[in-house]
Formats: C-alpha cells, structure tokens, sequence
C-alpha cells in the first residue's frame, strides 16, 4: 500500500530528530560552555552562587546578608529569625522499620519545626533517604539539584565521593565555631577536627559517637533455654565447642539450621577483623583493612569464607540462605527454628518483644565479650572493628545558599542543646518515658501512639550531633539501651559485655579503619560493582564443597582483583606512602 | 483530474482541505503528540552527556567533553559484554517463547462458544498483567524455593521428585523459570490485540468454508490465521525492536546471586554500574546504544517484511 504523505513526513521528523539528538554532541570540546542547562545554584533563590565553593568565606559577610546573627554575638544567644523564610532540608534514613512514624512527617518532625524553625523563620523539611541504598538516593538528588542542605553518612569513603563529586562545599570553620560554638568546641575536645579536611580542603563537621572503641550495641542473641538443657552454662569460647552445640542442636531436633542465614547486604558485610594477624602491618591495615569493599583475595577474607564455607557444609546454615532477608531471619527466630540471631540492642527490640509473646517460658541469652580470646587451633581471636571517632559525618552542599548552610549550622547547634537533645532523644515524660528509682530516665517499652519516636529513639534525627543517648556513665548509658518491658533484665549482661569489648580494645585486636585525607578514585568508582562482584563469589566460595574451597578461592580472587580491587588497593598504597591517611593505632 | 490505477477519480489532498475537513480530529490528536513530544523527544538534547564526563552538579556547561570515551570504556568492559549477551540470549529467548503464546492462546480462546466461559476465562488471563512484578516476585520464590517452597513440597510429597528442584537458585532452571513466568505474566495481556484482529475477519469467510466442509482446525489454519498475519508481522517488528531492552524490575526480583551469570543483563548494569554509582554518562551510552539497535532492528525487519510482501510497520 501507498504510504501517504503525511506518514512520511511524521517517519522523517520523528527520525530526524531522534538522528540530531543523537549526533548533537559528538566531538570532543572541552572547553565548550552552555550556560542554557547549568543547575548551579539550584535552589534559585537568587543569593551567592555557591556551586564553585565558597572557599575562605566571610563570616560576618555571611551573616549581614540573613540577619541571622547578630554581629558579634556567638551561639543561639546572637541569632536572630531570618528576615526571609529559609528552607533547610535535612536528610533521614527511611529504614522500612515496621512501628515507626513517616519519616518525613509524624509527631518530632512537628515538634522541630515549632521549636527551631518557626523561632527563627525557617521552614524544616525531610528528605527520605533509603538506608541501603543511600548513594543511589543522594546522586538522583544532586541530579535534580535538589539535594538536602546537608549530606550526612557514617562511612567515610561515602562522604569522600562527595566530596570529589563536588556535591560538598567547602565552609569556614572560624563562621561554624560562631553560629554553633557547643558542636565546635566538642568536636575541639574530641579531637575530631582532623578528620574535617579531604584533599586539604575543609568539608566535614562531626557527631560526637560516645563509647566508639566498643560496639555495645551490636548483640548477638541465643536461646538460652536450649543451651542449658545441652548442659552448658555459658557460651563456649572456642569453635570446636560451638560446632559441638550446633550439631547437638540439629541431632536432638531443636532446630533444623541453628545459624539461619541470610543473604549479605551491602557494605560491612563479611568482616574478617577475627582472623587478622595482630598487631597489623600498617601498610597492609591501610591497603586492605576497610570495610567498604570486602578483602576477597587477603587470608584473613580466606579464613573467614572457609569458616562460612564449613557452617554451610555442616548443614548449620540454611541452604536458601541466600534468598532469605533479615526479616525471615528474625521471623525464624521468633518461631523456634534457629538458634542464635545478630540484632542491635536499644529500648526496643522487635524480635525479643514478638518472641515472649509467643514464648512466656522461653529465656534468650546475649553473647558477653569477657576479654580476648585466642582460639589457638584456629588463630582466630574475638576481634572487632571498633566504630570511628566520630559519629555522623556531615557535609553541606554545593546547591545550597549561603543562608540555607547557616541554618543547617543552627540546626545543628540547637540539636545539641541538652534540653533540646534529651526532649528528642527520651521524647515526652509519661508518654515515652518515665523517671526510674535512681533518677534516670526509662524508656517505656509502648509508647503513646501519638508520641511515637522514630526508628531507635528518633535516632537518626539526632544523630546530627551524637550517635547515642547518653546519660553521663556507662552504666546509665547502657542501661539505656537494654531492650525495656521483656521479662528478663538484660542491662547488666550489656554493661559485663561492654567492659569485656574495652579489654579487647585495649590489647589492641580493636582497629579502627584507615582514614584517607585524600579521594581514593578508584574506590569511589569501583565500590558499588566490586561489592556486587564479592556478593556473587562468596557464596559461591560458602557454598562449594570444602576440597574445591582453596582452588575456587585462588580463582575468584585473581578475577576480583582484575576486576578493580587490584586498582583500589594500589591507589591506598600510593596515599599511605604518600602520608594521606590516618596511622594505626 | 487525477485517477487512480483503477481509475477510480481522486480528491487532491490539501494541508489546507484537510485540515479545514478535520480540524475536530487534528485537534484531539494535538494532545497526545504533545505528550510524546514532551516526554518522548524533549529529553533528546540531554543525549549529549554520552560524550561527556557529566556531573550533575556542574551540569552540561561544567561537565568536561570526552568524546567517544564512554562508549570505548563500556565495550572494553568485560561486565558489559556479560549483560549484553545475556540481554541478547534472554530476549530472543522470550520472542522465540513468548512471541507465539498469545497468538494461540488467541485462537484458541477465539473457538470458544460458551460466552459467560470465555468471558471468565479471558479476565483470569488478564489479572497477571495487572501484577506488580515485585509481587510476582515474592509469591514465585514462594511457591519455587527448593526446600520450603510450595511446589517442590507438593511434588515430594506425591513421590514425584526426592530431592527439591532449583527452580530459581540454580541458573539454568532460573532460565527456565524466568521465561515460563514471563510468558504467563504477559499472555493474557497479549491475545486482546489478536481477538481485536480476529474480529474483522468477516464471518462470510467462515461460513463459505463450514459449507465447502472445513473443519475447526482447517478454518483456524487457512482463514483466521492468514486473518490475523498483519496484525502478526507488526508486532514482531516491535517485539524485535526490544531485543536489546530488559526489564530491571523483572530481573531484580528474580535475582540471587546463584544465578548471576544470566541474571546480569543491561538493565542491572545500568543500575549497578550507571545509576548507583552516579555515572550517569555511561548509563545514558549503555541505553542509546539500546535503543539505536533497536531501532536498527526494527528498520532492518520492517524492509524485510516488505520484501516478503507483506505491509510492514514503517
């Protein structure tokens, strides 16, 4: 059939213009501008350019401009409203956690804006970020120029592509000790303005993160019901005994896979401080020694996969492990089918909570670190990575104005005021919490529904300025965080087991990372596939038969060096011989 | 005054006669092609951060000009010839068995008589079109883990199978799986466009040939069929133009990291290596060079369906 002539032409118009977009810009200019698309600036309020930095800014240039500081005056008692509505966007984890308020507006995101931003005409609004996939929701930010006032992430390597990426402004450290004069002087005393420069610029403030040489947080939980009708008293220290119990476990019909299993996710996975040769080498702690991308072709990663590759092969692991989540992990647990699961303690733990309501007479025991413990037959010792030195890492963007970055800084101040942070933290007297016998406050194991805080405490609320809630002595403290309204007290078990984690620390098997004072390209680039990479080989290392292990492993590590960590741990070599990088302690 | 072969008078079609004889339906087409402008064609001119190291903070104006340095370090990575073989695999895969599901589902559905039947069983195909992928998902490792799901418990506990079946934790059943579960997703969907077709096929047709003694099967073989091959060759001529296209949100609810190896195809790459990591000059390449062989594709099939004498799509 005759093709009419208006088909034609759509067929041409569209072709051509799919044609033109394509070859539009083909070439190589380096020097071309277009001044048409920039998203400099983004939030087009009409202030200071700031995408290029504002290097060396004058504070009492900043503060002219938004009246907010009087000049002169230092902290909260010199700021004033904005003489305009400021916009401060602060970003907060979206965890997914069943129980909580939307993240973005519930009951404490309210409370916040009537008593920070109405007082000084700002309006306080959230950005979601999702907790395991927090790069991805920061670029897709930054590509619509909308990205929040300020970028905040516990791991380093994060805020150091950011940095690099120039998502970060720089900003003056003389105008942060004016507005929020209590934040820097704690950062001062903890020695953390160290930490606050990458590539000799300065873009990072820090949270306090008490405690940081012992992860009291981090539990791992049994049923110690069942370990005392074994026979046993406490937790073996060495492996052979705990291989012992897990079969006896599976032989006497307690359980089918005592361990579970879950697929790994994300960065942090497979950490293999237990079999590293201590002290460290140096070179090696700064060239392999992280977290963020796992150690795959290292013998400490070796010896921690033929560990996972004999759980599995003993039939202590689940063999669906891998397409389990921490939920179904959880759910197991609360039902009876396993034995032991990994949780973070605080006021409330869902899973302790759910399993004695379905088990009254059932009795869950916590994993207490006494002291170090070397398993000779193994060399293998309780070691741990201790969490940095600080807490939060905070930076601000490149797409925020100048009155928009001192807000954030006023924020910050006034999350960190003691009123402030304890209403945040503890929330409403008699509606989250009630005063104990000794004084201190006590988190209500059921909150009032209206009061509810967000995911641990309103955490990553505050965690702006701290990382947990503090009372002024290690027994408060952790008695803060032991899981409230469940039949068995675990604070004292928590307290021993802090104690047990500084001895560990102080014989030195508790390493924090390498810190790098300079970008490490290749890290930044490569990170993300290089961990999808590790995801696919190790289980593939945990589930191979014991006598293919060695081989298998050889193998995958020669491919995963290929395949850039090679390139990774050259570039860290370079910065450590170079002096860029934090020394081991 | 113009005639045609038949020698049939024509009408001189103006711009200006038409638009004045059909100005209504103009008028209503303006909205949709605005929409396909807007949506489809505006973006066109941020193609051009393929050949630019594009930073979304400095935008087009600061983001350095790499000419052809992004597609050179895409082709010379050894994870993108992984995806775009297993994308090229699993998409001739899902043409060769999905491609002709529909249309016999379509027939068959056609030789239905008992309406109120043929209704319900028309809605039952539809309702997995309807479904959320992330649903699919989840009910489908329900059903198809080796030890606990459902079908595996069933087919031992009948004494079919001693030991569970793979089906999505092992790479060559997930193939299997993923293909079958893809094509019972989009049957259903699929058969409307033919039933539309097959209704224009006039009844005379078969009427003539129940009189001339045709049988069901000789009836669906020589009228509906050949009825229905326009129809047919179109959407092959689409369907090609997506060979090069994966689906992420199939793939990553599928996805485990036993079956990597044909899980791995360009939309997760895209994800993982562009869109995750921020490069999005090279997830931008990676889905032009998608869309030109698609393209390709479709221009090459559609010539070649005209020479086979038939209408094509262009």
């Amino acid at each position: 059939m005759k093709k009419t002539y208006l088909q034609r032409l759509f067929a041409m118009t569209l072709a051509s213009a799919m044609i033109m977009g394509t070859l539009s810009g083909c070439g190589n200019n380096a020097t071309e501008t277009d001044s048409t698309q920039t998203t400099d600036n983004a939030s087009g309020t009409g202030t200071t350019d700031n995408t290029s930095g504002n290097t060396g800014t004058d504070a009492a240039g900043a503060t002219d401009s938004a009246s907010g500081q009087e000049s002169g005056a230092v902290g909260m008692e010199g700021w004033e409203p904005f003489a305009e509505n400021v916009t401060l966007t602060i970003p907060v984890y979206d965890r997914g956690a069943a129980g909580v308020p939307d993240v973005t507006n519930n009951y404490w995101t309210k409370w916040i804006q009537e008593n920070f931003g109405d007082v000084y005409n700002i309006t306080v609004e959230f950005e979601p970020i999702t907790r395991t996939d927090v790069l991805t929701s920061y670029n897709m930010l930054a590509t619509v120029g909308e990205l929040p006032t300020i970028l905040m992430e516990y791991d380093f390597d994060k805020l150091a592509e950011w940095g690099d990426k120039g998502y970060l402004i720089e900003y003056d450290l003389d105008e942060f000790a004016r507005i929020a004069p209590t934040y820097y002087e704690r950062m001062v005393e903890l020695d953390q303005i160290k930490y606050t420069e990458l590539n000799g610029s300065r873009y990072f403030v820090l949270a306090e993160r008490p405690y940081f040489n012992a992860t009291y947080t981090s539990i791992t939980w049994y049923r110690q019901d069942w370990l005392e009708e074994l026979g046993y008293t406490e937790w073996p220290a060495t492996w052979d005994e705990q291989k012992e119990i897990y079969q006896r476990l599976i032989d006497e019909g307690y359980c089918q896979y005592p361990l579970g299993g879950e697929m790994i996710n994300g960065v942090g996975s497979d950490k293999n401080y237990e079999f590293r040769t201590y002290p460290q080498d140096e070179l090696e702690w700064a060239m392999y020694g992280d977290y963020q991308i796992p150690a795959l072709s290292t013998d400490a990663q070796r010896e921690w996969l033929r560990r996972e590759n004999e759980k599995y092969n003993l039939g202590f692991f689940n063999p669906e492990y891998y397409v389990r989540d921490a939920e179904t992990n959880k759910a197991d647990f609360v039902s009876g089918n396993m034995f032991q699961l990994w949780g973070y303690t605080s006021a409330n733990v869902d899973f302790l909570t759910a399993f004695y309501e379905q088990n009254p007479d059932g009795k869950i025991g916590m994993f207490i670190t006494k002291d170090a413990v070397v398993d000779e037959k193994y060399g293998s010792v309780n070691a741990f990575r201790p969490w940095d030195p600080f807490g939060m890492m905070i930076g601000f963007s490149s797409q925020a104005t100048e009155d928009e970055v001192k807000a954030a800084m006023m924020y910050m101040e006034w999350m960190t005021q003691e009123d402030v942070l304890f209403t945040m933290q503890w929330g409403v007297e008699g509606k989250n919490f009630e005063y104990g016998e000794d004084g201190n406050p006590v988190s209500l194991a059921e909150a009032d529904p209206e009061y509810t805080q967000g995911f641990s405490n309103s955490k990553d609320y505050w965690c702006v300025t701290i990382e947990s809630r503090s009372l002024g002595s290690v027994e408060a403290d952790m008695a803060a965080v032991a899981p409230a309204g469940l039949p068995v007290d675990y604070t004292q078990d928590i307290i021993d087991n802090y104690y047990g984690l500084v001895k560990v620390y102080e014989k030195g098997y508790a390493n924090s990372d390498c810190k790098f004072a300079v970008v490490i390209k290749a890290s930044s680039e490569l990170q993300q596939s290089l961990c999808e990479l590790y995801a696919e080989y190790r289980d593939q290392l945990v589930t191979c038969p014991p006598d293919q292990f060695d081989a298998l492993y050889d193998e995958l590590s020669q491919k995963y060096l290929d395949a850039g960590y090679q390139e990774v741990v050259d570039e860290r070599r370079e910065a450590y011989e170079a002096g860029y990088t934090t020394k081991l302690e | 005054m113009a005639k045609n072969k038949e020698g049939a008078v024509m009408t001189k079609m103006t711009w200006k006669n038409a638009m004045k004889r059909d100005w209504q339906l103009y008028l209503l087409l303006l909205f949709p092609l605005a929409m396909v402008v807007i949506f489809n064609y505006a973006a066109y001119p941020g193609l051009r951060m393929v050949f630019m190291d594009y930073n979304p903070v400095k935008g087009y104006a600061g983001s350095k000009w790499v000419g052809l340095d992004t597609f050179k370090k895409i082709f010379r990575d050894a994870d993108f010839i992984r995806a775009l073989k297993s994308s090229i695999v699993f998409n001739l895969l899902d043409l060769l068995v999905g491609f002709p599901t529909p249309i016999i589902l379509a027939l068959i559905l056609n030789e239905l008589r008992y309406p109120r039947f043929k209704k319900v069983t028309q809605t039952i195909l539809y309702l997995p079109h309807f479904l959320s992928w992330a649903i699919i998902g989840s009910v489908a490792y329900t059903m198809f883990r080796p030890t606990s799901g459902l079908v595996n418990i069933f087919l031992m506990n009948i004494g079919v199978i001693e030991q569970g079946i793979p089906f999505l934790t092992e790479k060559w059943h997930w193939a299997v799986t993923y293909l079958m579960i893809g094509v019972w997703q989009g049957m259903g969907w699929g058969t409307i466009i033919y039933l539309a077709a097959i209704t224009g096929i006039s009844g005379d047709l078969y009427e003539a040939a129940m009189i001339d003694g045709a049988n069901r099967w000789e009836r669906m073989w020589h009228i509906t069929l050949p009825g229905i091959k326009g129809t047919v060759v179109t959407l092959l001529i689409m369907n090609l133009g997506r060979v090069m296209g994966s689906n992420l949100e199939r793939l990553t609810v599928f996805g485990n990291t036993q079956v990597k190896d044909f899980q791995y195809q360009l939309a997760v790459y895209i994800y993982n290596k562009g869109l995750q990591s921020g490069k999005y000059s090279m997830a931008t390449a990676v889905n032009l060079f998608q869309s030109l062989v698609g393209l390709v594709l479709v221009l090459l099939s559609d010539k070649i369906a005209k020479l086979l004498g038939e209408e094509g799509l262009l």
